[in-house]
């Protein structure tokens, strides 16, 4: 196979994929071909699409964000503990706290030096015990009023077509242009591809990654707000359970893990990859608490898998 | 002008050696003198017990961040050696009743989960974050699954006695530990592997070149830190009684935060289990003294958050890297 | 010690070893002889420690066989090599700082110590200890080495290599690879007789930048240029003038260097230092650079030539002295600072500093130059594209188009995108480490071209040569750097250059 080819099929692997899927599950349960059926799998996939979102760009920089998950909790706090109070207000301050979240993880690792694992997991402790302080260690319910006249542009219709997805396209539009359009998204793949040449083209790195930073915290807690949305209340461990999925979602749709190379439409194709993923299994009767290990296997699968090991010399 | 870098290298060796001791030794100085409470025996034994699992699980973490790798799966696989372990004494679920035969199966599947880890991590090339990350939520949903969400009662006295009975008035737990300690640190003092792991965190390349097996050593110290958590699952669950899911939460959390703060530094090839009993002791004693004080316990996590924040900007040789990621 | 005397202890035979873009060694012949010490001398980058590289079995051979006591031999590894009876003190040290002496000099070998499973510190300690007293190392063997001061562990490492003594019965070699360039006067003396002793027992090869050194202790003399042994000097009838004249070779054709199109460099100053000093690198170094001039630099690996002009470049800052830029004080604390200053850095690590391999030739192109391709906050791709192929036609760079990936292009096309690069932002001052290592002769060529271009329109180069006739060739004024410090300093217009023995005398 000669490597244009390659490199093609790359490309477009993940789509392949699930296509592939969604054709399994649909000989599987044949219901499961309608338009209806496939926005409400769009619309239950966007919350992990959102928090995934900008997480890709911390990865293409080699990075990663650990803090996420906690942040989108904290963020659903902020939302269901002041929405009465602050009314639409609650909705930027509440995806504010996610951005000084990604901020206190990019300086903390920047300015530090320290791996951003290792930053990003120490800041998700902080985020954790202010998202217990903002609902005071408990689950809090948002009131259908309030939902009906702050929440509705996540969680109605807009053209026959849920509003969650339309907040995911957009959301994934305004990404796609700043990664692909944009000196940022340029010296995003750059610092990913090859650090030291972009830091000795006399270019700032620090501020860069943590712009992205604090973009991936602002699109985790913007995805803790839909959430909260969608459920009508929020808590301090409203989004356990979906980093994993959110990490598997990216690498799942072709961002390499080592940096440099990734999008966000590929995310997307990840993220519905998983979700389809998660229905069929459902199907199949794999029970739920069991679906974690699928994709603890996948996310360590398509680590391998899309590896650049030229890239690594000592592998830590 | 080589000969002052070299002096200022030791130095900074010195104040990494000292400065945690310095720090638990103020920090019970203050909180002892804000509640003389903290200073009376019962509180001394509830300290030592409450560092009992952190003191295990940090013996294994120790020797792989040593090797300048991490281990994210600490939950995972002490949360499935529980629910097994749980399993396989008396208990109101199954009917095996295995009683201390338990220990060593739980161990050891502790040791196989260490295993895939290294394997994973080695043979794939993977880095060890996203490797143990994977494979430590797979953990976690195996001990889901296995329960499917349940909580399973122990009915072994003989079992639970590891955790709840004394010997000379402390409790077994702190036996243990002591134990896994004094194992531990025969294993970094006095074995091939112990010296092998310094070198590998220092100087791979170097290391090669010595004719150390580098990879096998790596595989195995993953193994041998699933054993030391699987022993810290046995713990749990002979303290709680009880195995499922959730009984390691927070455990990630605190193990790197105590073996951190010790000074034990991430990029490798600096540290010691000796370091990282210090480290639990500083993580613990603060607990205890936020509990004394009467602050939320949720709030623990963020501080240990800022600790870890702390003890690494202190600790970490920065001079060395170049690009951080 | 049975075989005759005859058969060499070490032999290598018409050895070739090569990596992308360079051939390190290329047919190399070299023998050791019994208890005989070789001195290996030559320019950076001749191959003399990739040759120990492969005596050590840390480079396999392209080509070509060793013999060890007459016998082939393949070294897959140091430890390998260990066996066998060779042990190199390296260059950059190998101790490692967190393991005591004796942990150290028995890496790898600790299973002669092991009882039960446990490795005995005290068995290990007193072995160690009778290693140290080899080298006069007065040091309890559980000292951490994190504890000594470079010297010292210099010495372990030397103690380190000299443990195969009692560990092998047969013949022994000790390769030493610059050896005493952290060593005092008094500790290289120690050294010099403790080879001397170890002669009636080993064969040693020794590399060394200081001549007077090489010729103190060696028996036979290797001169290597470019990968080849160019000369073997026997006995000790030669003098450092004899080496210098080998180490250089060549004469130098002032067409190859454009010599012609050498500008007289104006009286505009455009960069001034003042008394530049880092800690461990250099001291006091003052030079001005004027617009139109070639500024050579020559110094062998450790004159601190290459810390200079990284601290020019903002990647290091200096501990002492100012910068001038056009008259004004300047701060060079940082990358952005000096690029914003208009000066570049053209490094010597290509794939690692000069470019992302992944990236377009546009996209490396304009990488310095990002906020000049930019309308309404997005990228102009036209501009981009048109400004990247006027410069791919300029330079007569090949590539299929302006998007192809630059990690496909040979090296000295990848060299001109970096030039290319630094030209697009507008530089004013380009400092060149090393521009042609690894390219081809015609690409070469095309580097001097450009460098007579860009002098010609008014901008400044500093040049850190690949080879000391590149050095003279295009520079108009040169400095010599030894230890950190200018040594001399030599202005070198179109038929009034230095010779290159003239710069050696002051190098080394």
């Amino acid at each position: 196979m000669s490597k244009e080819w390659k490199e093609r099929l790359h490309t477009y692997l993940p789509i392949i994929f699930l296509i592939v899927l969604v054709l399994l599950v649909g000989a599987y349960d044949p219901s499961f071909f309608s338009v209806g059926n496939f926005l409400t799998v769009t619309a239950d996939t966007m919350t992990l699409f959102l928090m995934a979102s900008g997480v890709t760009l911390v990865i293409m920089i080699g990075g990663i964000d650990l803090s996420i998950q906690a942040v989108a909790s904290m963020a659903s706090c902020i939302l269901a503990a002041y929405l009465g109070r602050f009314g639409i207000w609650t909705i930027p301050l509440a995806v504010l706290g996610g951005a000084v979240a990604g901020l206190a993880g990019s300086l903390v690792s920047t300015r530090l030096r320290i791996p951003s694992f290792i930053a990003t997991l120490a800041v998700s402790g902080v985020v954790l015990s202010a998202g217990y302080w903002f609902s005071d260690t408990r689950s809090i319910n948002i009131p259908p009023d309030l939902s009906a006249s702050y929440l509705s542009w996540a969680v109605g219709d807009t053209l026959g077509i849920p509003n969650e997805i339309w907040v995911g396209v957009v959301a994934m539009v305004v990404l796609s242009v700043l990664l692909q359009l944009t000196p940022f998204g340029r010296l995003i793949r750059g610092i990913g591809a090859q650090e030291q040449a972009v830091i000795a083209s006399g270019i700032n790195v620090d501020r860069i990654k943590i712009a992205a930073y604090v973009l991936s915290g602002t699109m985790a807690a913007l995805a803790g707000v839909v959430m909260a949305a969608r459920l009508g209340s929020g808590s301090p461990t409203l989004a356990n359970e979906f980093l994993l999925p959110a990490i598997a979602a990216i690498i799942v749709g072709g961002t390499a893990i080592t940096g440099g190379v990734g999008s966000v439409w590929r995310t997307f194709v990840g993220a519905l990859i998983v979700q389809v993923v998660r229905i069929g299994m459902t199907f199949m009767g794999v029970s739920v608490f069991a679906q974690q290990i699928v994709f603890g296997v996948i996310l360590v699968a398509a680590v391998a898998i899309t590896l650049d090991r030229s890239k690594l010399l000592v592998v830590k | 002008m080589q000969t002052r870098k070299a002096t200022s290298f030791s130095y900074l060796e010195q104040w990494r050696r000292w400065a945690p001791l310095a720090v638990l030794i103020a920090l019970c100085i203050l909180i002892g003198l804000f509640n003389p409470n903290f200073l009376s025996t019962g509180n001394f034994i509830r300290l030592l017990n409450s560092a009992a699992i952190p003191v295990v699980l940090c013996m294994g973490a120790t020797f792989i961040i040593l090797m300048g790798s991490i281990d994210l799966s600490v939950e995972g696989i002490v949360a499935l050696t529980a629910v097994i372990v749980s399993l396989l004494v008396a208990n109101d679920i199954t009917t095996y009743k295995l009683g201390l035969f338990a220990v060593p199966v739980a161990m050891a599947i502790g040791g196989i989960m260490g295993l895939v880890n290294g394997v994973v991590h080695v043979k794939l090339k993977t880095p060890s974050f996203m490797t143990t990350l994977g494979i430590g939520f797979a953990g976690l949903g195996i001990a889901t699954a296995i329960l499917g969400g349940l909580t399973v009662r122990i009915a072994d006295p003989t079992f639970r006695y590891l955790s709840l009975g004394r010997i000379l008035g402390i409790p077994m737990a702190v036996w243990i530990a002591l134990a896994a300690f004094l194992v531990a640190l025969t294993i970094q003092q006095r074995t091939r592997i112990g010296a092998w792991i310094y070198a590998i965190g220092t100087d791979e390349v170097t290391a090669r070149f010595a004719g150390i097996p580098v990879e096998k050593t790596r595989i195995l110290v993953f193994a041998l830190a699933g054993l030391f958590y699987g022993l810290g699952g046995v713990l749990a669950a002979a303290q709680f009684g009880q195995g499922h899911a959730l009984i390691a939460q927070g455990r990630l959390f605190t193990t790197i935060t105590a073996v951190v703060v010790g000074g034990t530094a991430l990029s490798g090839g600096v540290g010691s289990v000796v370091n990282s009993i210090i480290g639990v002791f500083i993580v613990v004693v603060l607990a205890n003294g936020m509990v004394l004080m009467g602050i939320e316990p949720y709030v623990q996590q963020g501080v240990q958050g800022l600790l870890i924040i702390a003890a690494v900007a202190l600790a970490l040789d920065r001079s060395r890297l170049s690009v951080v990621k | 010690m049975n075989a005759p005397s005859s058969i060499p202890a070490l032999e290598v035979r018409g050895v070739s070893k090569s990596f992308p873009g360079v051939k390190a060694l290329d047919n190399v012949s070299f023998t050791i002889k019994r208890n005989e010490v070789v001195g290996l001398i030559g320019e950076n980058g001749a191959g003399k420690t990739s040759l120990l590289k492969v005596l050590n079995g840390i480079y396999q051979p392209d080509e070509g066989e060793l013999l060890v006591d007459g016998r082939p031999v393949t070294l897959a590894s140091p430890r390998q090599a260990f066996d066998t009876g060779i042990a190199m003190v390296f260059q950059e040290q190998t101790i490692l700082p967190s393991l005591t002496v004796a942990q150290n000099i028995f890496l790898g070998r600790e299973e002669e110590f092991l009882r039960f499973g446990l490795v005995s510190k005290a068995r290990m300690n007193e072995a160690a200890a009778a290693e140290l007293k080899k080298v006069h190392l007065d040091i309890h063997p559980g000292t951490a080495c994190a504890k000594l001061s470079f010297a010292d562990r210099q010495m372990v490492e030397i103690a380190k290599a000299l443990s195969l003594d009692s560990r092998i019965t047969g013949n022994i070699t000790i390769l030493l690879d610059e050896p005493t360039s952290v060593l005092e006067r008094k500790e290289v003396e120690l050294l010099f007789a403790i080879i001397d002793d170890l002669k009636k027992r080993a064969s040693i090869a020794f590399i060394s930048h200081r001549l007077d050194e090489v010729l103190a202790v060696s028996d036979r003399v290797y001169v290597m240029r470019d990968g080849k042994v160019v000369k073997e000097f026997d006995g000790k009838d030669v003098t450092e003038k004899d080496m210098h004249q080998h180490m250089v070779g060549r004469q130098l054709h002032t067409e190859y260097y454009r010599e012609a199109r050498q500008t007289a460099c104006s009286e505009k100053v455009l960069i001034e230092a003042r008394a530049l000093s880092k800690a461990g690198a250099f001291r006091n170094v003052s030079f001005a650079l004027r617009a139109g001039e070639v500024l050579g630099i020559a110094g062998v690996i450790g004159s601190g030539r290459e810390d200079l002009a990284r601290c020019l470049a903002g990647h290091t800052k200096a501990d002492a002295g100012t910068l001038e830029v056009n008259g004004q004080r300047a701060r060079f604390a940082s990358v952005p600072q000096a690029t914003a200053q208009g000066v570049g850095l053209v490094p010597a690590e290509r794939k690692v500093e000069g470019l992302v391999a992944q990236f377009s030739v546009a996209e490396n192109m304009t990488l310095a130059a990002l906020p000049k391709f930019v309308a309404k906050g997005l990228l102009n791709f036209g501009a981009e594209t048109a400004q990247a192929k006027s410069w791919i036609d300029r330079l007569k760079i090949k590539t299929p188009s302006p998007h192809a990936m630059t990690g496909g292009l040979s090296g000295g096309n990848q060299q001109k995108v970096v030039l290319a690069k630094w030209r697009i932002a507008g530089v004013k001052v380009l400092i060149l480490d090393h521009p042609t290592r690894g390219i081809d002769v015609g690409a070469k060529e095309d580097v001097y071209e450009l460098v007579r271009d860009m002098t010609s329109e008014g901008l400044a180069v500093i040049l850190l040569g690949d080879t000391l006739e590149e050095v003279i060739g295009l520079s108009s004024r040169i400095l010599v750097m030894r230890d950190g410090e200018v040594t001399a300093s030599f202005e070198a217009p179109p038929g009034g250059k230095p010779t290159q023995i003239d710069l050696v005398q002051h190098m080394v």
